[in-house]
Order: structure tokens, then sequence, then C-alpha cells
């Protein structure tokens, strides 16, 4: 009977300690290491290698429901391109919240780069529906899809935008992507137009992207916390001055979510392991006793 | 001010949800509805005023004559809504008719110019060459053959089909445990984002305004 209260254990208590095991890392952040990995560097590299010249596109293809993976990976991908001068287009092809997560982060990020000017440095061409249809559209001409800016500016008179006729003026595009918007910058806009490609997606999505990479229509891949966080470890050690940014008590980001991450993994991996020892303990002794 | 009632009701609103974790109840109920409707509110605004405002009815206004191929969308759209009238419902197939068309067209060439192709051609690799170790394409290749064997029904899986077969389940197996691994990765993420707008944000918002 011992066995079958530990094997039965309320699912509610499983609950608790996961709250528990996620709620004290945010409080007292404990600061795990951080290691990073070939998919994350290409990125960074890539961004590294652009100068002031340069343009680089970054799609906001996800919504509230997975802010907390996806915003730290558009913020440090964002905070690297403005660090360097490297000019900046952002858009929303995710229809719930895309536009109100691009606009956040193109308002937060920006406030952090004072000298910077919308329209030089910077646009923000807002959300448009279709996504496929869109992307098709923009390798021909931005202004057919996206006559205005979010602010409602055309977009001739922005100066940035006089030089960025189509997907031939831009250097790399990144897709914060949930779900399948992501898999289609790179299996129709690399595919057809040979723009380079990089990804930061949900954990749940990040497995099929892999195949993406090996084939080489994605340079580079931030998957889920664990890539963000990463990334930020990149753009940290090599802008130390972004560490009053990170470091600040109170606010979120990928490094510290880490922390809870590793606790959560930790107690779910026990709770797996005390399952299965259960299970088997449970079926020795029915064997024994005849009753299996 | 208006900011920290944002924030409250925000928390407020994901205990509702988190409350479901004891059991079901009326503020969860309250909560998913509310969600959900919103979600069509926003949605509908957005295309409002993202695509349909400037990229349909500003241009019509503006340059009517010159923008007059505009109207055809405009009417294919708005046949979809025949079907709420049983005598003419019939004509809102038309309009799913060019939408499906475009799409299938659209998708055609995208997943076999930028899925297919590529990924086959991927596969057909040299087992001593390439970017990965000849142990990783060994893995890669007996991978790829074993599971397509166990994709393939038109030979009963019996004499030299069963073990490859059941090597390709094995391969499935790592493949979804792997997957299950970042979907797990996944969800916690977002517990953590609740936990953190719980116990920073909304303290945070508290304390700014007291």
């Amino acid at each position: 009977m011992q066995l079958e209260r530990l094997a039965n254990i309320d699912r509610r208590v499983v609950y608790l300690l996961i709250a528990i095991g996620t709620t004290l890392p945010i409080l007292l952040p404990i600061g795990f290491a951080v290691s990073t990995t070939p998919p994350v560097e290409n990125l960074y590299h890539k961004i590294e290698g652009c100068g002031t010249d340069d343009v680089v596109m970054i799609s906001f293809d996800y919504g509230p429901t997975t802010a907390p993976e996806c915003t730290p990976m558009a913020e440090a991908v964002m905070r690297h391109c403005f660090s360097r001068g490297v000019k900046v287009i952002v858009l929303a092809l995710f229809p719930i919240g895309g536009v109100t997560m691009a606009g956040e982060t193109v308002e937060n990020i920006s406030a952090e780069y004072p000298h910077l000017r919308y329209g030089e440095d910077y646009v923000f061409l807002g959300y448009k529906d279709g996504a496929q249809a869109t992307m098709k559209q923009m390798g021909v001409a931005f202004s057919g899809v996206f006559p205005r800016d979010q602010m409602g500016t055309a977009l001739e008179e922005l100066p940035l935008m006089q030089r960025v006729r189509n997907y031939e003026n831009v250097s790399l595009i990144v897709s914060i992507a949930t779900n399948v918007i992501g898999e289609w910058w790179a299996n129709l806009v690399n595919a057809q137009f040979g723009t380079p490609v990089a990804v930061g997606c949900t954990a749940v999505s990040a497995p099929k992207y892999y195949a993406f990479l090996d084939t080489g229509q994605m340079l580079g891949l931030l998957g889920g916390l664990k890539g963000a966080s990463e990334y930020e470890r990149l753009i940290l050690d090599g802008y130390p001055e972004l560490r009053r940014i990170y470091n600040r008590t109170g606010v979120y980001n990928a490094m510290k979510g880490m922390d809870a991450q590793t606790v959560d993994h930790a107690i779910i991996m026990i709770f797996i392991l005390f399952g299965n020892i259960v299970y088997f303990l449970i079926r020795r002794r029915d064997r024994r006793l005849g009753t299996a | 001010m208006a900011e920290a009632v944002g924030t409250w009701l925000g928390a407020f609103l994901t205990l509702c949800i988190f409350s479901f974790l004891y059991r079901d109840n009326p503020f969860f109920r309250f909560a998913e509805s509310l969600f959900a409707g919103i979600s069509l509110g926003y949605y509908i605004g957005i295309v409002s005023n993202n695509t349909l405002g400037p990229n349909l009815f500003q241009p019509l206004f503006t340059d009517f004559s010159g923008r007059a191929h505009l109207l055809i969308p405009m009417l294919l759209g708005l046949n979809l809504y025949t079907r709420y009238l049983p005598k003419i419902a019939w004509l809102s197939r038309i309009s799913l008719a060019v939408y499906i068309a475009y799409y299938v067209g659209i998708n055609m060439v995208q997943k076999l110019q930028g899925e297919v192709v590529p990924q086959v051609g991927q596969t057909i690799m040299n087992p001593i060459g390439g970017t990965y170790t000849p142990i990783d394409n060994l893995i890669i290749i007996v991978g790829v053959l074993a599971v397509l064997v166990y994709f393939y029904f038109s030979i009963e899986h019996k004499g030299v089909m069963g073990p490859v077969s059941r090597l390709g389940i094995w391969f499935l197996m790592l493949g979804f445990g792997a997957a299950f691994g970042y979907t797990v990765m996944g969800r916690v993420s977002l517990l953590i984002g609740r936990m953190n707008y719980l116990f920073l944000e909304t303290v945070n918002a508290t304390v700014a305004v007291f």
C-alpha cells in the first residue's frame, strides 16, 4: 500500500514543487554559467560581420503567449545591431500580438540608444496579414505591401527605406518565431531570394528547425530560452557596456530565466526517476506475490 | 497609475488561469473566455488598421482610378460572407477557390524548392565526407533508411523488414524524446515568464504607485 501511495502522488504536489522551483530562483538568482553553441554563435558572428551600411530585418513572428522565450531573443539581437550601428527594419507577421510585441521592443530598446534616429537607423513597418503572400511580395518591393510604416509615414519619406527596396538590400533576416512562420522565411525567402535567414524560435518548435540549419537554409538558430541566454552571454562578452542593462535587479532576462529552468528540470528529472523506480518496485513485488 | 492597474489586472487574470491547476472553476472559465474574446477583437482591429486601411481603403480613397484593381480582392473578400445567405451561399466558393488556388500554388513551390529538394539533397551524402564525422553520417543514413522502412506499408514488416522497421521506431522514439525535452523547456519558460510577472513586475508596479 505504501508503494501505491508513492505511485499516486497528487499531481498538485508536483505543481507546488515546480512553482517553488520557479519562484525561488527568480527572487534569489543563482547565476548558473551559460555555455554557447555553434548555431547561436553563427548568428552572433554574422551580425558582428555587419557594418553601419548593412540592414538587418527583424521579424516579430510571435505573440504574448510565447513572449518569455522570444522577447529576450528579440531584445538581444536588436541591442547587438544597435550597438554596432547596423540598420534595423522591424516588422511583424504574427497576427495575435506580433505588432504589440514588436512595438514594445522597439520602444524599449531604442530608448537605450538615444543617439539613433528613427527613419535613418531603424524603421518599424508594423504588421501585415497573410504571411507567405507578404513575404513573397516583399521580394519585389517592400513598399508594395507596406506602403506606410506603423506610424503612418509613407515609406518613401523614410531615408533608410529610400535605399532598401527589397530583399536584395537586406544583409540578414532574423525571424523571432513561434510555430511555422520562421520556417517560411527559410523555405520561401531564403530558397527563392537567397537572403541569409536566422531564426529564434520557441523550444517546442526548435527540433524541426535543425533540419533547415543542416541544409544551410538558415545560418543560425536560437532555440528557446536556452538559445536566448546564449545570445545574451555572447553580447555581454562582446559588449561589456550592456552589463548595466542586463544586471538590473528586478528585470527579467533569459540568463536569469535559465536559473529557474535548470532547477525545474532537476525537479522534473527527479520525479521521472522516482516514478520509474516506484513502478519497477511495484512490478517486482507483484511478481513475487504472484499477483501480476 | 493606469499602468499599475493594468499590471494588477494581468496578475489577477494569471491567478484565475492558474486556479485550474487545483480544479475547474468559474474564475478560470471567465479568464479563458475573456482571453478568447479579446484575441478575436484584437485580431479584427489589427487587420483593419494594418492591412485593410493602408493596403485597401486609403489607396482607393486617394487614387481610385489608379488603384481600381484593388476592388477585385475586396469583392472576393466580401463574397465570402454570402455563405450566410442560404440562397446564394454557393457564391462564396468562388472566393474560397481563388484563395485555395493561390496558397496551393505558393506552397507547392515553397515545399518542393525550399524543403523537399534541399532536405533530400542533404541526406544523399558522402559517408566519409562533409561536415560531419563518418560515424554521424552513418547514423543519419541508417536512421533515414530505417524510418523510411517503418513508414513503407506496401510490404508486410516481416523478415528483413521487421528488424529494420523496429530500428526505425527506435530512431523515431529518440526524435520524440528530444522534442519532448524541448517541449518541457518551452512550457517551463512560459511558467517562468508568468511567475516573473507575478513576483517582479507586479511588485515593481505596486511599489511605484505607493
